[in-house]
């Protein structure tokens, strides 16, 4: 099959074999954890423990809090020192003891059983985003899915985890992979690798044979280009497919999972064993002993540098994940999460400080390498504008930030700076929209209940008027206004009994489309449509029975 | 000349246009009555841009009201709680001049917080509060649900024993966004040791 190409894309310096040449070792255990409760994406999860209490490696210390977040598991076997909003520190006793869930056959196993073991193991993406396992292998009851894509291209400069990872556990990764193929109904495997690990590639092909059942597995060597590890330009390289703007792989039949993640599946499953370490590339000019390590989450990158060498008179600056896409730390003691797969120590030769910024010259350098087809230039004058409707209509949301604008740009411009910025902008300036239609939604209930409830107690009243004055005769009012204030009041009353059958409805039809959620907001307005009509209702009432009274004297 | 011109052509068709006229009026009449809307719309996008705190520090009770009178004419600037952000959006909007906040603009996002050891009861806060954040009953103890109360501080003043105070919110991680300088007018701006952009 051909390799079809996405557009855009570049090639700086690799910097690969700084870090693939020394075999996968084990990252000496830490005597202190940090685990931040937010490793994924989605919902910080909930802590379930208390300070005091013991725990082993692999026990529950936090759960996860609605449908799109992960549990989380302690590291180390130790002592709860602390608990913060942020984060649980557990300090080591040093035995390292374990506490594994029972083992499962990905083969035999019921869907429902081995779902669950991916979400009580706290399995989250381990490629960058963290988006949770169970949720993403559940994908098959909305979309069907014919193809599962192994993303091990792993484009950026510096990164080797899943190259070790391949080389390591080849027959692991592909278990896992059928594993996940089996959740969600992918007939096809395909395993998209860039052409620069030979090793890896060639560990694959050994592998391949052994494992063509039940999903076939195809691999498929790629050009080496920047960005070519990204969800939607790997689907575009290996299937040809195009993902829609703001849309998921699963729209288009592909789901793409990363080998870390596979491998951590498989051990959930197969060994019981909860998400506690990871592969972590270390690597850098200021480290003597650079590589791939496993490591337990929670250990502070300080230490984990110390480990391997630092030589901290030399190093300039610390970057998690890749050069492209990364962000410079600011303090050693941040603990390695479930999306660190690589930490630069970077050396100021190495990585140096960007030179000073200047205007744009509309060289059009950027919209030539973007692999999104989006005009960086253009996003970046109304990025800075604040111009955000404009944004909107440029597609800012289907920018992957992979950096290749800001790395061609010869003024030096942090575009992608200026993006993220923007896009934070714009997600704060929705939260807050949809937070003051929340109060506006409940401030409108609110008066529709005081009305309501001065309505009837107008109604109340009239009747006691009515028994009391029965004897003596209806008052001497106006004739005219009691008929139209019936006939206005009847018309009132209609139109909110209109109003609750439409809020009715939209209230369903929202159920409807996607039954999971939950519809506060719309519910509060049927709420105010009901009182509103219970109002009209009392009014109602209150004119027929002022009216009858003036009728029967 | 005289067999092309008949009264009778003029006739029908000022007739038929008349028709015409009056079929497409009748239509446009029954439509317009029939999905006549209640609202006024613009009275509707004036509410949209307004925070919706229902404070009442316009001296409005509550922002659909603000709404209102703004679109009778009153002026942009009176409401603290939305500050420049929400004035220069309704400026925009009605095509005004933007003119500076009258009053003092809220520093921060705050939340009342009842203090349950003091509070005695007597419901005067859940009375004033227009989003129904407080809840409690007489003679039992009062508490604000922090993530529906707007920060209004509308509770503050009818406690009779002061036990209600206005706390900054915590905001929550995901939604930190990091400090910009104002001032990016020139390139020279920029400096050397505050950039973090990694470059290979």
């Amino acid at each position: 099959m051909p390799a079809y190409e996405f557009p855009g894309g570049i090639y700086p310096p690799e910097r690969k074999t700084h870090s693939n040449q020394a075999p996968l070792q084990a990252a000496p255990l830490p005597a202190l954890v940090t685990l931040p409760l937010k490793q994924h994406a989605g919902n910080a999860a909930t802590p379930c423990v208390a300070v005091g209490d013991d725990v082993k490696v692999g026990s529950l210390i936090a759960q996860r809090n609605g449908m799109i977040s992960a549990h989380l598991h302690a590291s180390i076997s130790g002592t709860i020192t602390h608990i913060s909003n942020q984060a649980i520190t557990i300090e080591a006793d040093g035995h390292d003891s374990w506490q594994t869930l029972p083992p499962l056959d990905w083969r035999t196993d019921s869907p429902e059983k081995l779902l669950e073991r991916l979400d009580s193991g706290g399995l989250a993406g381990l490629g960058g985003a963290g988006f949770p396992t169970y949720i993403k292998a559940q994908v098959a009851e909305h979309h069907p899915i014919d193809t599962l894509v192994v993303n091990a291209a792993e484009c950026e400069p510096y990164i080797t985890a899943d190259d070790l990872i391949l080389r390591s556990y080849p027959n692991d990764v592909l278990e896992g992979a059928q594993l996940i193929a089996r959740l969600c109904g992918a007939q096809r495997i395909i395993i998209g690798i860039e052409d620069n690990k030979p090793e890896a590639i060639s560990a694959l092909k050994q592998a391949l044979p052994q494992i063509q059942h039940p999903a076939t597995i195809v691999l498929k060597v790629i050009e080496t280009r920047y960005p070519s590890g990204g969800e939607r330009q790997l689907i575009k390289k290996v299937l040809d497919r195009d993902v829609p703007s703001g849309g998921l792989p699963a729209d288009i039949g592909a789901l793409c999972h990363n080998p870390g993640t596979l491998l951590a599946a498989l051990h959930a499953v197969r060994d019981g064993k909860p998400l506690v370490e990871r592969i972590v590339t270390l690597t850098g000019e200021t480290i003597s002993a650079p590589g791939n390590y496993w490591v337990r989450l929670g250990t502070p990158v300080g230490t984990l540098l110390n480990s391997v060498g630092l030589m901290p008179d030399r190093l300039h600056q610390v970057i998690v994940g890749g050069p492209m896409m990364g962000t410079p730390l600011t303090t050693l003691n941040s603990p390695v999460t479930k999306t660190t797969n690589c930490l630069i120590a970077a050396s100021v030769t190495e990585l140096p400080p960007a030179p000073m910024e200047s205007p744009c010259i509309r060289c059009g350098a950027c919209e030539h390498v973007c692999p999104a087809q989006l005009l960086p230039q253009q996003l970046h004058w109304y990025a800075r504008a604040e111009s955000d409707s404009t944004l909107a209509k440029l597609n800012l949301f289907d920018c992957i930030e992979c950096g290749a604008c800001s790395y061609v740009c010869p003024s030096f411009i942090p575009l992608v700076e200026d993006y993220r910025l923007a896009k934070q902008r714009i997600r704060l300036k929705q939260i807050e929209t949809a937070k003051s239609e929340h109060a506006k939604h409940r401030f409108e209930f609110r008066q529709a209940r005081l009305a309501r409830e001065e309505a009837e107690k107008q109604a109340r009243r009239q009747a006691r008027l009515a028994q009391h004055q029965k004897p003596a005769g209806g008052s001497t009012g106006n004739h005219a206004t009691p008929e139209v204030d019936l006939r206005s009041l009847r018309i009132a009353q209609a139109a909110a009994k209109a109003a609750v059958k439409k809020a009715e409805k939209v209230l369903a039809r929202a159920a409807e489309q996607d039954p999971k959620q939950r519809f506060d907001d719309l519910e509060t307005q049927l709420a105010t449509a009901q009182e509103n009509l219970k109002a009209a209702d009392a009014r109602l009432a209150k004119a027929r029975a002022s009216t009858t009274q003036k009728e029967t004297p | 000349m005289g067999e092309t011109f008949s009264w009778w052509g003029i006739l029908s068709a000022v007739g038929v246009l008349t028709g015409l006229g009056v079929v497409f009026g009748a239509l446009l009449g029954m439509a317009s009555e029939r999905f006549k809307s209640q609202e006024n719309p613009l009275v509707e996008q004036i509410n949209a841009l307004l925070p919706q705190t229902q404070c009442g520090q316009c001296g409005y009770p509550g922002c659909r009201p603000y709404a209102e009178a703004i679109n009778q004419g009153d002026a942009l600037n009176k409401c603290p709680p939305g500050g420049d952000a929400t004035i220069h959006a309704l400026a925009d909007l009605l095509g005004q001049e933007a003119a500076p906040l009258d009053g003092e603009a809220a520093t921060e996002d705050s939340v009342a917080f009842i203090r349950e050891a003091e509070c005695i009861g007597c419901t005067k806060c859940i009375q004033a509060c227009p989003v129904d954040a407080i809840i409690g009953a007489a003679k039992q103890m009062h508490t604000v649900i922090e993530d529906e109360c707007t920060g209004c501080d509308l509770c503050v003043a009818p406690c009779p024993v002061d036990c209600i105070d206005m706390l900054p919110r915590s905001k929550p991680l995901t939604q930190w966004q990091p400090l910009v300088s104002a001032t990016m007018i020139i390139a020279s701006d920029r400096s050397y040791t505050g950039s973090e952009h990694a470059r290979l």
